[in-house]
């Protein structure tokens, strides 16, 4: 591999290493100052001659997956480990005072705190730590911690906490009806002083955003469709809970954590107890998942932390699965009220979206709005997201936020719109396919939707008829994605030679399980002319790992994976520049290839071992940064599914036969993980589209289905067949390895193909996930 | 107690309320079987104790007393990789990516070992009958069902089949 190693600096003046740029974040752009890396990599475009990138490689960490040796949170054992669980309100909304001196006594109780206990205000999302005032069910209220796991919960059993209860206010209409109460003292003021105005919507509420003019693009309109939408509150259910062992070594803390964000755990620990950040290491080694709800330190960080302080033992504090399900973030729920119009020939002329979202009593502004802006070429686009503060547990990002509430509506709108038309679904998206990115006005990256569309339909045979009849009707449906995942700095990676020439890569960022680990040695060992089994990728602690930001919004790949490759060309330069010394050859001569480096002639070759062997104690350390974005373009990974559906008309079962999946997300780093991703994206999706959905009691605002027998995930038994392709085409101009995110798009499309396929079975349109039988019986009823 | 974990017999001290996965993760520090639903809804906490006909059969160690499997053989993950190498279902669980985050394979490679302990060549239909009751979130499914197919042949291969 050629590095350019040219130097833009000039002599005698500071060069530019600083520049501003803007990365989207989870459907949000932030604007942050970034470094320039050392070099700039020539970037991997369709004709790089790649080794290892590209290959089916095998997960690295898989071996001891299967072999139970990962270890988790929970798994990890310290000298007199003590165990503390969380005592979390029964109330929705109300005041509490506790009498911890019961729960003192208990056998093996080594320490409880309230909030009298903690000598400063700690935030959490949802609001001061053990606060009196109740403002959610499952709200942590005290901690104790023992001997044992048991005893620590019978010591939670055994506090008296006295309630003094009011009504809550557990839906959106609740919280903006007149004379509601405050449900919580929003720490940003709204840019709207209107006296009027609810106090419980949050933000800027409502938040718009417009384009053109919708009420002319809808007077232009030949046909228009209005329709409300509904879609649940989804939990995470990571099968690893939330969890933390807290250990303190006089005045350094220790935390290994089961979290997405190392840094920013780190930064809430040393915020939240007044110490400085090089006095608090975290540590995340494997973690059982996360999908968004694991980038905070939580009550269970803070309890474990404060409770090992006290008691001056390790201290392991684990969420049980019922506050898990309860309070560890949620995707909320929303209603989207959507009008589409469109001339004749399928040009869409205006896109309306309002939408209701209740975030719970925190989170942030996570709404539909983007699908609409994003998905389509329309001129006229506006959308309204009203954001409301309830009694209920805060929300959090959960894979692809926003935009899998909001493809829902749109596709599902688009599918109502093509049957006005009298159009075929499939066609009606290709009339009004994006060239560019609209809402920014500025081209794509790369936007490959239009292969995607016809690779889909290829091989599911989407102009095929489906002969139904009878009490099973067979039905059809399809749904697009668009998600910018272009990834962003900040990412730094360090690669360190070792003596005897094999390589260990040093990055902040987390593997939640998507296969980061392997796809990032895999473009170290590429970069650095290594075999991938010598490069050994460390992650995940705040000590060990220079900083990279947390693994959320698609951006790991896109993110870490070109600092790693900077990192690794810089280690190889030096590697090369060194070999020239032994083998008396310019370094410009010199190459790598599995280990060995040889002459552009082949007179000369040295193994990266014996280099290591004559060098002695020489440290050759490559460092290396994410650059910024490129600016002007919009960056976004792109795809469609298709599905087919069985539907039960006598008990309105419904049974997905069949999924085919086409994604476009630039270079693919590692085709058997990527697979894995949308595969995984789909099953998530087909639960949100089939039955998952929090259920609550609107009286007393609290839980009914927090476990994981009434909480539904798909089961092995719900898995239809899934097809995937990746278009695998590089996207030099995203960054210079090609690849774009893939975590989060496969999820987005998946409900909507669904419903849009039972639509089309029992010629009724599904309004309202999940698609339950009761709901798909009520459509058909309401139909006869 | 007395309990054989993996072919080792140990004698414990068990208070009568704990469960076996309490007892295989805090007095034998066997941490493979996971606690995530900790009341037999998921799976993660699988293990395998050894039926009257000498096959291993799946059990949610969170809610099974230990008590209860007094002089029993009880088989965890740790167990299944021997001397010679990794179970053929572990090899193919790696083959075929059937893992992510990890959390849950423990239990969903033990209950494929009791699956192919009594059903050599499984159907589709044996497999998910045999397997919804281990939950992954991660959507490792489709990939598990090629992981099963996948050492069945490969068992029924060396067995001389």
């Amino acid at each position: 591999m050629a590095i350019d190693t040219r130097d833009t600096r000039e002599a005698g003046a500071f060069p530019r290493r600083f520049v501003t740029t803007t990365v989207e974040v989870e459907g949000r752009e932030e604007t942050k100052v970034v470094e320039l890396p050392e070099h700039d990599p020539i970037p991997w475009d369709e004709d790089a001659q790649l080794r290892i990138v590209g290959q089916r490689a095998p997960r690295v960490d898989a071996p001891e997956k299967v072999a139970g040796r990962a270890r988790y949170t929970a798994d990890l054992t310290r000298p007199g480990l003590l165990h503390a669980a969380i005592l979390r309100s029964s109330i929705a909304r109300g005041r509490v005072s506790l009498d911890l001196a019961p729960a003192r006594a208990v056998a093996g109780v080594l320490d409880v705190i309230g909030s009298a206990e903690l000598d400063r205000r700690i935030r959490l999302a949802s609001g001061a730590l053990f606060d009196t005032t109740v403002s959610h069910a499952g709200q942590p209220l005290a901690a104790v911690c023992a001997d044992t796991a048991d005893a620590a919960w019978r010591g939670v059993d055994a506090i008296v906490a006295r309630y003094e209860p009011e009504p809550p206010v557990a839906s959106f209409d609740a919280a903006v009806a007149d004379g509601a109460p405050t449900v919580r003292r929003s720490s940003k003021k709204p840019a709207i002083d209107d006296p009027a105005r609810s106090p419980n919507l949050a933000f800027g509420s409502p938040d718009v955003v417009e384009r053109g003019d919708v009420t002319r693009g809808l007077a232009e309109a030949d046909v228009v469709v209005r329709r409300i939408y509904r879609t649940p509150v989804q939990l995470h259910t990571a099968l690893e809970p939330h969890g933390a062992v807290a250990e303190w070594d006089g005045d350094r803390l220790t935390i290994w954590e089961s979290t997405q964000a190392v840094f920013r755990v780190r930064e809430q620990v040393a915020l939240g107890l007044g110490i400085s950040q090089s006095s608090v290491r975290i540590i995340k080694e494997h973690m059982g998942g996360g999908f968004g709800a694991k980038t905070s330190a939580g009550a269970h960080t803070f309890a474990a932390a404060i409770l090992a302080r006290r008691t001056g033992r390790p201290v392991r504090c684990v969420n049980d699965r019922e506050a898990e399900q309860t309070d560890t973030g949620n995707r909320p729920s929303t209603t989207q009220r959507v009008t589409l119009g469109a001339r004749r020939d399928g040009r869409l002329t205006a896109i309306v979206c309002e939408a209701d979202v209740p975030l719970g009593i925190g989170g942030w502004e996570g709404g539909p709005a983007g699908m609409f802006q994003e998905m389509y070429s329309c001129p006229n686009v506006r959308t309204v997201e009203s954001f409301a503060w309830v009694n209920t547990p805060a929300m959090t990002a959960f894979r692809a936020p926003g935009h899998v509430e909001g493809a829902f509506a749109l596709e599902s709108a688009m599918d109502a719109l093509a049957r006005e038309l009298g159009m075929d679904p499939l066609k009606l998206r290709r009339i009004n396919f994006a060239e560019r990115d609209e809402k920014k006005d500025r081209p794509f990256s790369s936007n490959r939707l239009r292969e995607c569309y016809d690779r889909g339909a290829a091989r599911f045979d989407w102009d095929a008829k489906l002969p139904s009849s009878g009490r099973w009707r067979r039905g059809k449906g399809m749904a697009a994605q668009v998600w910018g995942a272009g990834g962003g700095p900040p990412a730094y990676a360090i690669v360190k030679i070792n003596g005897d020439g094999s390589a260990d890569v040093l990055t902040g960022t987390q593997d939640l399980g998507t296969g980061s680990r392997t796809i990032l040695a895999q473009i170290a060992a590429e970069a650095l002319g290594a075999r991938l089994q010598d490069v050994r990728i460390v992650l995940g602690d705040t000590e060990r790992t220079p900083y990279t930001g947390p693994s959320w919004g698609s951006m790991t790949t896109a993110s870490v994976g070109p600092a790693v490759r900077v990192a690794a060309e810089d280690a190889l330069r030096q590697l090369l520049e060194a070999a020239s010394e032994v083998l008396d050859v310019e370094p410009s001569r010199l190459s790598a290839r599995d280990g060995v480096i040889a002459t552009d002639d082949g007179s000369g070759t040295i193994t990266f071992r014996s280099l290591c062997d004559r060098l002695g104690d020489v440290m050759i350390l490559g460092r290396g940064a994410r650059g910024p974005n490129p600016t002007g373009v919009g960056l976004a990974s792109f795809g469609a599914q298709f599905a087919e559906v069985e539907v039960d008309t006598e008990t309105g079962v419904i049974r997905v036969v069949r999924i085919v999946a086409v994604h476009d997300a630039g270079r693919i780093i590692n085709p058997t993980l990527a697979e894995a991703q949308v595969e995984g994206g789909i099953i998530q999706g087909l639960g949100y589209g089939l039955f998952e959905e929090r259920v609550l009691d609107p009286a007393t605002g609290r839980m009914l289905n927090a476990n994981m027998h009434d909480y539904k995930i798909p089961t092995i038994g719900d898995v239809p067949r899934i097809e995937v392709e990746l278009l695998d085409v590089p996207d030099p101009t995203a960054n210079h390895t090609g690849a774009r995110g893939l975590a989060e798009p496969p999820i987005i499309p998946t409900a909507p193909a669904i419903a849009n396929a039972v639509a089309n079975a029992i010629g009724v349109e599904m309004a309202e996930l999940p698609l339950t039988p009761w709901r798909v019986l009520g459509a058909i009823g309401a139909s006869s | 107690m007395r309990l054989t974990v993996n072919g080792r017999i140990c004698q414990l001290d068990v208070a009568p309320d704990s469960t076996l996965l309490t007892v295989l993760r805090d007095q034998l520090y066997l941490t493979g079987a996971k606690p995530s639903c900790e009341r037999g809804e998921c799976g993660a906490c699988t293990v395998l104790v050894a039926g009257p006909d000498g096959k291993p059969a799946p059990v949610y160690s969170c809610i099974a007393l230990a008590h209860a499997y007094e002089n029993d053989s009880v088989t965890t993950i740790e167990g299944l990789t021997t001397s010679s190498g990794p179970h053929p279902l572990q090899a193919a669980f790696v083959e075929h990516d059937a893992v992510q985050c990890g959390f849950c394979t423990p239990g969903q490679v033990l209950a494929g070992v009791a699956l192919l302990a009594r059903d050599p060549d499984p159907s589709d239909e044996a497999i998910v009958q045999a397997m919804s009751g281990n939950l992954c979130r991660c959507g490792t499914y489709p990939k598990i069902v090629r992981a099963i197919h996948s050492a069945a042949s490969a068992m029924r291969g060396s067995n001389g089949d």
